[in-house]
């Protein structure tokens, strides 16, 4: 549905993005992660036309967004960082207008239906007669929302689009994501991590520009997180236990975690990333007599796999 | 192009500058009509449609100054452009909101040709040709305001830039002609957008002279969109 090729954006002489590709399917949601500055608004700009790539290409359902402009923008509904609201305008003037111009259809009675069918998704009726200026900011990003609803396009690219709301809000709108999700091509991206591990089915990774992994957020949470920590209880003196566990190949650090049970000590043992120690692990305690009493491994977090991924991030601002 | 010439029309009046728009025109309008009209006698308006393009040059401002600015300020110009239309469209759907204004406002100095109407005989081709005249002068200074707004995204310095090209223009116009080089003046003579007007409102109307301010009008339309296609690239 969304196919990226080689994208390279210079803005001047600085990179905003470096050679990115990837393709989305039908129906696919997407979350691009990365820090403030990656590249994740510019690519989003440039597939939806607003920004031109310095080089490489970017295309809609097989329509080249450079080459056929109307057709690709059509397909899209977007909602930026900033939500492009005009503030001296009603909710109900400024989706009326956002319906022409998209050029949506042209009948009345659809037209109501389909605004008022928007407005009750994102839970924005009881403001549809307000001005937008006296909107507060959740209410703001949801006319913004709505108004990427409008034309029902068949891919949504939504800029961070929890931003500035209440948790119950973000809570609504991942439902309403999730939900759009079913029969339409979502990408969205965002720096908070839960989400996307609660709406997207693949993650697209950008860090200074570059995608850097490009998984499920499964997936790379095994990548990322395979044999490199696992607790360990183990019945016996902690100094002995400690010393048997450090002779085994591939350990890298041993630290010790607070004891939960008498006559046995917990510990968080780290390997070289790729080496799987828990068998030789079981054999060198068996053989030393220390019983294994539990061992786990240390699932990592979404946030830890992202400071993985993304650490020695330089402090410059990119746009 | 429809939605964004309503929007903006519409616009106009959700803040007060439409309002301003029309009553520092016609407010200047009605002194000049009063001095050179009713005090007088007078049943031409030719000198008051005179004094209408100087007028014009501070007013156009006002009206044209915010068109793009506020929308690359407020970012609206993402939605603009994300969305299916031409930039051309957008650019002749603002252009058309501020021109309607204009309109408006010039609409309202019929009233002038109703009182002349009851006290005596107007000419009737004369007024057709002022308010001609007028209509493409002011399509050729909203097309420069519209340009300039779409170099900056602040307003004030849209108004003032506007502002100051207008005066230029005005003061070449002025001092010039009377330049030593032949062609110099020539050339000066050819682009000036008053001296046409001069000729048009003293009762000379000539295709030419018509063609050349919406040829002007043309002209900055088109380098607006330009300029709007080449922010994408940079």
């Amino acid at each position: 549905m969304i196919e990226v090729n080689r994208l390279t954006k210079l803005y001047g002489d600085k990179r905003g993005v470096t050679d990115i590709s990837f393709k989305i399917d039908e129906g696919e949601i997407v979350g691009f992660l990365g820090p403030n500055g990656a590249g994740k608004s510019t690519t989003m700009n440039i597939i939806t036309g607003y920004l031109s790539a310095t080089s490489g290409s970017a295309s809609i359902g097989g329509i080249n967004v450079l080459e056929d402009p109307l057709e690709a923008k059509k397909q899209i509904g977007y909602l930026p960082e900033q939500p492009p609201l005009y503030l001296d305008m009603t909710v109900k003037d400024y989706l009326d207008f956002v319906y022409d111009l998209k050029g949506a259809k042209t009948r009345e009675s659809d037209r109501k239906k389909h605004i008022s069918s928007i407005c009750e998704m994102v839970g924005i009726t009881q403001v549809y007669n307000r001005v937008i200026r006296n909107l507060s900011k959740g209410y703001r990003q949801r006319v913004g929302l709505a108004q990427a609803l409008i034309g029902d396009p068949e891919v949504l690219i939504l800029d961070e689009p929890t931003v500035g709301l209440d948790p119950r809000q973000i809570v609504e709108i991942r439902d309403v994501i999730r939900e759009l999700g079913k029969k339409r091509t979502i990408i969205l991206s965002t720096h908070i991590l839960p989400e996307v591990e609660q709406i997207c089915e693949r993650v697209l990774v950008i860090k200074e520009g570059r995608i850097i992994a490009d998984d499920t957020p499964q997936g790379l949470q095994a990548n990322v997180a395979q044999g490199h920590a696992l607790t360990l209880r183990c019945a016996g003196a902690r100094s002995a236990v400690a010393n048997t566990v450090r002779s085994v190949p591939g350990v890298r650090v041993v630290t010790p975690l607070p004891d939960r049970e008498e006559g046995a000590c917990d510990m968080l043992v780290e390997s070289d990333g790729q080496v799987d120690i828990r068998k030789p692990l079981f054999r060198a305690l068996a053989q030393a007599g220390f019983p294994i009493l539990q061992l786990r491994p240390q699932d990592l977090s979404l946030e830890e796999i992202f400071m993985t991924l993304t650490e020695d991030t330089s402090a410059e601002v990119r746009r | 192009m429809l939605a964004i010439f309503k929007r903006d029309l519409k616009s106009y009046f959700t803040s007060p500058l439409g309002y301003v728009f029309i009553a520092a025109f016609l407010a200047v309008m009605n002194v000049f009509f009063y001095l050179y009209n009713v005090y007088p006698a007078q049943s031409s308006l030719a000198t008051v449609f005179n004094f209408m393009v100087y007028i014009l040059i501070f007013v156009t401002p006002l009206l044209t100054m915010r068109l793009f600015s506020e929308e690359f300020k407020q970012k609206t110009d993402q939605l603009l452009l994300t969305s299916p239309v031409k930039i051309s469209g957008i650019v002749i759907g603002k252009f058309l909101a501020a021109l309607a204004i204009f309109a408006i406002a010039l609409a309202v100095t019929l009233v002038y040709v109703v009182i002349i109407a009851a006290h005596g005989q107007p000419n009737v081709r004369e007024l057709l040709a002022n308010y001609l005249a007028i209509f493409c002068v002011a399509s050729a200074f909203i097309s420069i305001g519209v340009f300039i707004s779409s170099l900056t995204e602040n307003q004030l310095v849209s108004a003032v830039l506007t502002l100051a090209v207008f005066l230029v223009l005005y003061l070449v116009d002025t001092s010039g002609f009377g330049a030593e080089n032949a062609i110099l003046n020539n050339i000066l003579y050819s682009i000036s957008l008053f001296v046409r007007y001069t000729t048009i409102s003293n009762g000379v109307l000539t295709l030419s002279d018509i063609v050349f301010y919406i040829t002007v009008a043309a002209v900055f339309l088109f380098a607006t969109t330009r300029v709007i296609e080449k922010k994408r690239w940079s």
